[in-house]
């Protein structure tokens, strides 16, 4: 069977169809769109919070002033007293509690170091994050205020005072994604998986449905064809869709949703086309071992979670268990994860990502081998019929 | 009417005795998958977050301060460069996840009241690992730092009560409330398994009745009576076993881990259990839409896959735009979410969840044109 009838036969098999289609098509160019969705704005501003001042002084006014001006919060009430700041919160009206002491100003006058009181909601990790984060900068520079103040009031220069308030400070200073957005933090690696679920799931679905064929002893190119010939159309075939769909996520949705992209070209296409033939392999393997048509997209699906996980970039690879970081090393998207958010967000160069791009050529490498072994395997038990 | 439902459920029990893979859609996969993220983040605290030191000093101060700074639970001091431009490579290449650098005549500067300040360069791109380390480093640094202030008000006042005071003008008392554990585990699997719990309802209840259907079995399987209650009678196995599952869950977040669950459990249950017969009702409409089995998949898929980041969970719902929001309205396991957290935390009244109760009944309307399509296609 000369190569072009087989390449065609895939084609046709492919394009035909529904069920891969909508998924390799449909699937990514709308995920492409859902995903962000939530991340859009990108960071957390103006969670709802309430204060109980038993001080009413100029100067607890003065902090809830500035408590409010932070861009996390916003002061939407203030209530009597903790019962009913207490009852909003569970209402879920609200996320947090300013309580500011009564002779606040008094002790403050007295150096006697008042304690202001924040109860949060810690339910939801970023809110009790951003709530803690406004009070904490607040309390903070109010501190640092009067501690100035105090200097002055021992006769320091103001130039001295300013400096003198604390012996040394932490200066941070946020690198790659220096917004904290949120957008920028889970698209770069959520599309990587997207590209090789989405490809799976097609190669799959085409695979499962040749060996249901070659079950109910179809004929067609799948039988007479070499297992060589197939594998190289079905490569050619995804592979290329898949390049297209790798420069769209990369170029037109990255610069869409603001995602930045550090690596230059050759890094991107270099290390994208390992990811591609590496997903490609698992593809043809995973096709080779699904016995219909209708494994793949479970089978597929119920893995993804775990695999954004264990990826490393949510959660610290040193705080997972060792096994899992093995398994999940089976997977094409943890290298490539790793590997693109190290050159694209990170700025890293090639060198510092070889690692990654060797681990996807050894998985090229045995995907391949193990899809050369089952397909055979497949096809001699039709001539084994025959 | 009931004998059609207690003979179809028969049936698919049946059904399920033969086929594995319908079997370990309700037992092996669901729990693989639970046990995978509970794994993943069963240390619920990250400890010893790898970081990189420049110490352009090198005094009695400055290592007093590293040695202080790799006492953090949460910070462990990796390696020491000589120049920053070698640690910066390791932080590129995500070895470490910060560059502390301190600064050349540190000590001296701390004696003349310079107030010179330390550089940490976080990676900040994975966001949680980011927070976690800055509020170490911060937190390390600032005592430190209050430690020597302390000191020098000390030889000025001679009185420690007023020298604390000095250093801290102003405290600060913070309670966490609602989860006083302040561990990821907590949070993350909590929403994690539920979020997984619905991509499983859905595919099974697809790959039950697509199964059926194509294998040409449907005109045996349902016969020409009572079509509304064998379809129930179908799903039902399935409704029971993720309850099974779903109960599992929330005995093991709330039971075995030992979190607290304020509010009532008897209605968290069956708040679960309307939102399975819900889920079930949106698999079989995306199923009607062409009885194709495949295709109904991909659409299960596609509704079910990112559920997770509209939770809130993760993200706040105060900053999703509003195809968010109305996405999110469209997923049942959001209301269940909410229900998980108002009862298990703020132990709410069961008056205010009235309505994420309805809105969830809300979706089993879709078994009217089901049913309905079902029987027209049967009739064919």
């Amino acid at each position: 069977m000369s190569f072009f009838d087989v390449f065609k036969g895939e084609a046709k098999l492919l394009f035909s169809d529904i069920a891969i289609v909508l998924t390799i098509f449909g699937g990514v160019i709308l995920y492409s769109f859902l995903y962000p969705q939530p991340y859009l704005k990108e960071s957390v501003r103006e969670l709802p919070i309430s204060v109980v001042d038993y001080d009413k002084s100029d100067t607890s006014r003065n902090y809830i002033f500035n408590l409010d001006a932070t861009p996390q919060v916003k002061v939407i009430r203030q209530d009597m007293n903790k019962k009913d700041a207490l009852d909003a919160l569970v209402a879920n009206k609200i996320k947090g509690i300013i309580i500011i002491p009564a002779h606040f100003k008094k002790d403050l006058a007295l150096g006697k170091s008042p304690t202001i009181a924040l109860g949060v909601d810690n339910s939801y990790f970023l809110i009790y994050g951003g709530v803690l984060e406004a009070t904490l900068k607040t309390t903070l520079t109010y501190a640092a205020g009067m501690k100035v103040a105090n200097l002055l009031k021992q006769q320091l220069p103001l130039a001295k005072a300013k400096e003198a308030y604390t012996p040394y400070s932490l200066n941070d200073i946020a690198l790659f994604n220096r917004y904290n957005s949120y957008t920028q933090y889970v698209i770069p690696a959520v599309f990587i998986l997207i590209l090789q679920q989405t490809m799976l799931i097609g190669m799959g679905i085409l695979g499962g449905g040749i060996n249901e064929r070659i079950r109910r002893k179809e004929k067609g190119y799948f039988v007479d064809a070499d297992v060589w010939q197939i594998i190289v159309s079905r490569c050619i075939l995804f592979g290329g869709i898949f390049f297209i769909h790798m420069i769209y996520y990369f170029g037109f949705s990255f610069t869409f949703f603001d995602v930045s992209h550090l690596a230059s070209i050759e890094d991107i296409l270099k290390f994208g086309f390992a990811f591609l033939a590496a997903s490609l392999a698992l593809g043809i393997f995973l096709g080779s071992i699904f016995t219909s048509r209708e494994i793949a997209t479970p089978a597929v699906l119920f893995s993804s979670l775990p695999l954004v996980f264990s990826a490393g970039f949510v959660w610290p690879l040193e705080a997972m268990p060792e096994f899992i970081r093995e398994l999940a090393l089976l997977s094409p998207s943890t290298p490539a994860i790793q590997g693109f958010l190290k050159l694209n967000q990170m700025g890293a160069e090639f060198s510092m990502v070889k690692e990654n791009y060797a681990l996807l050529w050894i998985q090229v490498l045995i995907y391949i081998i193990l899809g050369y072994y089952f397909m055979s395997k497949n096809k001699r038990k039709i001539d084994g019929t025959v | 009417m009931f004998e059609g439902f207690s003979q179809a459920f028969i049936q698919e029990l049946q059904e399920i005795k033969r086929s594995y893979y319908k079997l370990f859609l309700i037992t092996l996969f669901p729990l693989l998958c639970f046990g995978l993220v509970i794994a993943i983040f069963y240390k619920g605290v990250a400890y010893e977050m790898p970081v990189v030191v420049v110490d352009n000093d090198n005094s009695k101060l400055s290592r007093k301060l590293l040695f202080n700074i790799n006492a953090s639970p949460t910070i462990d001091i990796v390696a020491q460069k000589t120049d920053t431009h070698a640690a910066m490579k390791l932080l590129h290449s995500s070895q470490v996840y910060a560059v502390l650098e301190i600064p050349k005549h540190f000590a001296k500067d701390v004696y003349l009241k310079k107030q010179p300040s330390l550089n940490v360069m976080l990676n900040t791109q994975y966001i949680l690992i980011g927070k976690i380390l800055k509020a170490a480093l911060l937190e390390s640094v600032s005592s430190s730092a209050a430690e020597v202030e302390f000191v020098n008000n000390l030889t000025q006042t001679k009185n420690p009560k007023s020298a604390l005071g000095m250093v801290a003008p102003v405290q600060l008392y913070v309670v966490a409330f609602f989860n006083q554990y302040k561990n990821y585990f907590y949070f993350l699997v909590s929403a994690l398994l539920p979020s997984i719990w619905q991509i499983f309802i859905v595919i099974a209840t697809i790959v039950s009745f697509g199964s059926t259907f194509k294998e040409k079995k449907e005109k045996k399987f349902f016969g020409t009576q009572h079509i509304g209650a064998k379809i129930v009678g179908k799903m039902f196995p399935y409704t029971i076993a993720y309850m099974i599952l779903g109960v599992g869950y929330l005995f093991y977040i709330y039971g075995c881990k030992g979190w607290y669950f304020e509010g009532s459990f008897l209605f968290m249950v069956f708040a679960m259990f309307v939102t399975v017969i819900a889920y079930q009702g949106v698999a079989l409409l995306f199923f009607i839409s062409g009885f194709d089995y495949a295709r109904t998949l991909s659409l299960g898929a596609v509704y079910t896959a990112p559920a997770f980041a509209f939770l809130g969970v993760t993200f706040p719902i105060y900053n999703m735009n509003e195809f968010a929001l109305f996405w999110r309205d469209m997923l049942p396991v959001s209301y269940l979410m909410e229900i998980q957290i108002s009862q298990a935390n703020y132990g709410a009244p069961l008056g205010s969840e009235l309505h994420k109760i309805v809105a969830l009944l809300i979706f089993w309307l879709v078994f009217i044109p089901v049913v309905w399509r079902i029987k027209q296609r049967l009739q064919r």
